[in-house]
C-alpha cells in the first residue's frame, strides 16, 4: 500500500509540464544517440550529463533515463537500415531487420521494434515497481561482506562474458579497478597514484574516462571507416500486416520475460537477453531455417527484450547501487554526480525522488512510442547527414562534456587519452565494458573488502562464514570457469561492450 | 593482431610493476586494519600476474593469416590524426582562446580534414558549432564555457 502511495505521489510529479519536457527531451536525445553513427549509449550519457547540471536531481535522472532507454531504441534504426546496429544491443536485430529493409518491410520492422519496446519496457517498469522496495529492505540487511561478494559476481560476470580471453577480461578489469583508486584514500586521507598532481587529488573523473574509451574511441573507429550504405525501403507503412501481428505476439511475451529476469542480474548486459530471444524463437520455430531470412518475430522477440532488459536494468541500480552495464554505470556516475548515492538507502532517504524517477520510466516509453511510430521516416533522414559533420559535432559535445564537469582543461586531456587508448584497444579487440565497470565500482568494492577486514581483525574467513557472501562467491568462481571452458561466442563477444 | 596483443601485454605488465612499485610506498596494514596500499599492490600483483600470462597465451596461440593489418590505410591513418591532433589543439587553446574561437579553429580546420566539401556547409556549420553552441550552453543552459583572453 505505501508501495502505491510512493508511486502515485511519483506519478504526480513525474506528470508536471517540467518533468514531461526533460523526459521527451531525454528520449529525442536518446533516439539521435541511438541512431547517429559513432556514438553509443554511454558516451552518449556521458556527454548529456553536463546539459543537467543546473536541473534539479529528479529532472535530471529522468532526463539521463531517458537518454538511455531512447538510445536503446534509436540504435534499432541504423541495424534495420544500414546493417550496423547504432548501440550493441541491436546486434542482433541486423539479421532479420536489415534482411526486412530489403524486402521493403523497413517500415513494419522497425514499428514492431517500437511496439514491442513500448510493450517490454512498461510491463518491465510495473514488474520493477513490484519488485524494487522488498529487494531495497532486503538488500538493507546486506553488510560490507555481502555487498563486496555481490559486486565481486557482477565484475565476474561482466569479465565472464566479454573479449574472446578471459584472462584479457580480468585484466581489463583490474585496470578499471586500478584507475578508480587514483586520489585520495577514502578512508586514510592518503593521496594515492597522484605524482604530485592537485587534478589527480579528486581521481581521474568517470566521465572523461568514460567518453574517451567509447566516444572518441568510437569517433576514431568511425573516423577510419565513414562510407555506409542506406538501405531504400518503405517507412511509411510502419504498422506490420495481420500475419506479420501474428507472428510477433508471442515473441514480445517472450522477450518481455527474458529481458525482465535477466535485467535483474548484475553483470548480465544488455546483449545477452537480445540473443537469448533471438535463439529461443530460432528454436521454438516451426521454421527454423528461414531465420536470416527476414523474419519478423527475429526482430519483435530482441527488440522487446532490449528495452525491457533496460528498464530491469533500473532495479540492481536502485535497490543495490550496483549497475549492470557500462551505460548503467555512466547513469550511476549522473546520480552521483547529482549528489545521490544509488542503493538502498535512497528508498528510504529519498522515496518521492526515487518513485519520481521509476514513474517517469512508465511516461518514457509512452513518449518513445509517440515519437518513433509516426517520426522514423524523419530519424531514418538524419542517417543521410554527411559523417564529417556528425564526428565533428561529436566531437564538440566531447569537449564540452568534458570541460563543463570541473571547468578545467585537463578533463579534456584526460577524455583525450583515454579515447586513443579505448581506439588502440578496440582495434585489438579488447574488452572496454570491464574496465568501465570496474572503473565505477572500484571505490565502493575496495571500501567493503576493507570494512569488511576491519570487521574481522583481517580474518579473511569473513567471506566463508556468511551464507550470502559463500553463495555469491562460488557463483563468481563457477562464472569464471564456465567462461574459460566454454567462450562466449563471438558475435556475443564483439558486441559486450555497451 | 598477434603483435599487438603481445605489445599491449607487455604495455600493461610495464605499467603493472610501476603500480606495484607504487603501491609498497603506501601502508599495507595500519593500526584499524587494511592501509591504502592493500587493495592496489593485490590488484597490480594480479594484473602484472595476468599480463605474464597472456604474452605467453598470446605468444602460444595461432600466427595471424597474412592479409591481417592492425594499420589502416593511408587517408584513414590522416582522418584519425586529425581528430587526435585538432582536439589536442582544441584543448590547448580552450582556456586562452574562449570557447567560440577554439571551436571556431577546430571546425573549421577537421571539417575540410574529414573531406567536407561544401564552403557553404562549413561556413554554417562552424558559425554554429562556435556562437551558436555557445549561446545554447552558455546563457541558455548555464554551462560555464570559457571566455578568452579577448573576451569573445
Amino acid at each position: 500500500m505505501e508501495t502505491l502511495d510512493h508511486l502515485m505521489a511519483g506519478l504526480a510529479a513525474a506528470l508536471t509540464l517540467q518533468n514531461l519536457a526533460f523526459a521527451l527531451a531525454g528520449c529525442i536525445f536518446g533516439t539521435l544517440v541511438g541512431v547517429l553513427p559513432g556514438v553509443g549509449p554511454s558516451a552518449g550519457t556521458a556527454i548529456l550529463i553536463p546539459i543537467t547540471f543546473n536541473l534539479d536531481p529528479a529532472g535530471a535522472i529522468i532526463m539521463l533515463s531517458a537518454i538511455y532507454y531512447g538510445a536503446m531504441y534509436g540504435g534499432t534504426i541504423t541495424s534495420v537500415l544500414l546493417n550496423v546496429p547504432g548501440e550493441a544491443a541491436s546486434v542482433i536485430t541486423c539479421i532479420e531487420g536489415y534482411q526486412m529493409a530489403r524486402k521493403g518491410r523497413g517500415g513494419a520492422a522497425l514499428g514492431i521494434a517500437a511496439i514491442g519496446s513500448f510493450i517490454g519496457g512498461t510491463v518491465a517498469v510495473l514488474a520493477l515497481v513490484v519488485v524494487a522496495a522488498p529487494l531495497a529492505a532486503l538488500a538493507l540487511k546486506f553488510g560490507p561482506p555481502e555487498f563486496f561478494a555481490l559486486m565481486l559476481f557482477g565484475l565476474c560476470l561482466v569479465t565472464g562474458l566479454a573479449g574472446r580471453s578471459l584472462i584479457a577480461g580480468i585484466l581489463m578489469t583490474v585496470g578499471g579497478l586500478l584507475i578508480s583508486l587514483i586520489g585520495i584514500d577514502p578512508t586514510r586521507g592518503v593521496p594515492r597514484f597522484t605524482w604530485g598532481m592537485p587534478e589527480l587529488y579528486d581521481g581521474l573523473g568517470f566521465i572523461p574516462v568514460v567518453m574517451g574509451l567509447f566516444g572518441i574511441g568510437e569517433i576514431l573507429s568511425t573516423a577510419e571507416k565513414p562510407y555506409r550504405e542506406i538501405v531504400r525501403t518503405n517507412l511509411r507503412d510502419v504498422m506490420p500486416s495481420k500475419e506479420e501481428w501474428k507472428a510477433s505476439v508471442g515473441a514480445i511475451w517472450r522477450g518481455t520475460g527474458i529481458g525482465f529476469f535477466l535485467g535483474l542480474i548484475p553483470g548480465v548486459g544488455a546483449i545477452i537477453p537480445t540473443f537469448m530471444s533471438y535463439i529461443l524463437e530460432k528454436r521454438i520455430s516451426k521454421h527454423p531455417e528461414k531465420f536470416g531470412t527476414g523474419l519478423i518475430e527475429g526482430v519483435a522477440g530482441p527488440e522487446t527484450a532490449n528495452n525491457s532488459y533496460a528498464n530491469a536494468a533500473m532495479v540492481p541500480l536502485l535497490t543495490l547501487g550496483i549497475p549492470s552495464s557500462p551505460t548503467i554505470a555512466v547513469l550511476m556516475g549522473a546520480f552521483i554526480v547529482n549528489g545521490l548515492t544509488p542503493g538502498p538507502f535512497l528508498f528510504t532517504e529519498k522515496p518521492i525522488l526515487v518513485w519520481t524517477i521509476i514513474a517517469s520510466f512508465f511516461i518514457g516509453n509512452v513518449i518513445l512510442l509517440i515519437l518513433n511510430l509516426p517520426l522514423v521516416g524523419l530519424w531514418a533522414k538524419i542517417l543521410e547527414i554527411p559523417y564529417q559533420y556528425i564526428c565533428v559535432g561529436t566531437v564538440l559535445f566531447c569537449m564540452i562534456g568534458a570541460y563543463s564537469i570541473n571547468s578545467s582543461v585537463f578533463d579534456i586531456w584526460v577524455m583525450l587519452g583515454f579515447g586513443v587508448v579505448g581506439y588502440l584497444l578496440r582495434k585489438l579487440d579488447f574488452p572496454l565494458a570491464p574496465a568501465v565497470l570496474g572503473l565505477i565500482l572500484g571505490p565502493p568494492l575496495e571500501k567493503s573488502l576493507r570494512t569488511s577486514l576491519e570487521m574481522s581483525a583481517g580474518d579473511f574467513s569473513i567471506f566463508l562464514s556468511r551464507p550470502i557472501t559463500i553463495v555469491l562467491l562460488v557463483l563468481s568462481v563457477g562464472v569464471l570457469v564456465v567462461s574459460a571452458l566454454n567462450p562466449a561466442p563471438a558475435q556475443l563477444r564483439e558486441a559486450s561492450d555497451d | 593482431m598477434k603483435r599487438g596483443w603481445i605489445v599491449a601485454s607487455i604495455a600493461f605488465l610495464a605499467l603493472f610493476c610501476v603500480t606495484v612499485w607504487e603501491s609498497t610506498s603506501y601502508a599495507l596494514l595500519d593500526e584499524l586494519g587494511p592501509g591504502p596500499g592493500f587493495f592496489p599492490l593485490w590488484l597490480a600483483a594480479i594484473g602484472a600476474v595476468l599480463s605474464a600470462l597472456l604474452i605467453l597465451e598470446t605468444a602460444r596461440g595461432p600466427a595471424d593469416p597474412p592479409e591481417a593489418t592492425l594499420v589502416p590505410d593511408r587517408e584513414a591513418t590522416f582522418r584519425v590524426l586529425a581528430v587526435i591532433v585538432m582536439m589536442g589543439v582544441g584543448a590547448a587553446l580552450l582556456e586562452w582562446l574562449g570557447w567560440r574561437l577554439t571551436a571556431l579553429i577546430v571546425t573549421g580546420a577537421l571539417l575540410p580534414a574529414l573531406g567536407a566539401r561544401s564552403p557553404i556547409a562549413i561556413g554554417l556549420f562552424v558559425l554554429a558549432a562556435s556562437f551558436g553552441v555557445f549561446h545554447i550552453f552558455y546563457y541558455w543552459l548555464k554551462v560555464p564555457l570559457p571566455i578568452g583572453t579577448f573576451g569573445i
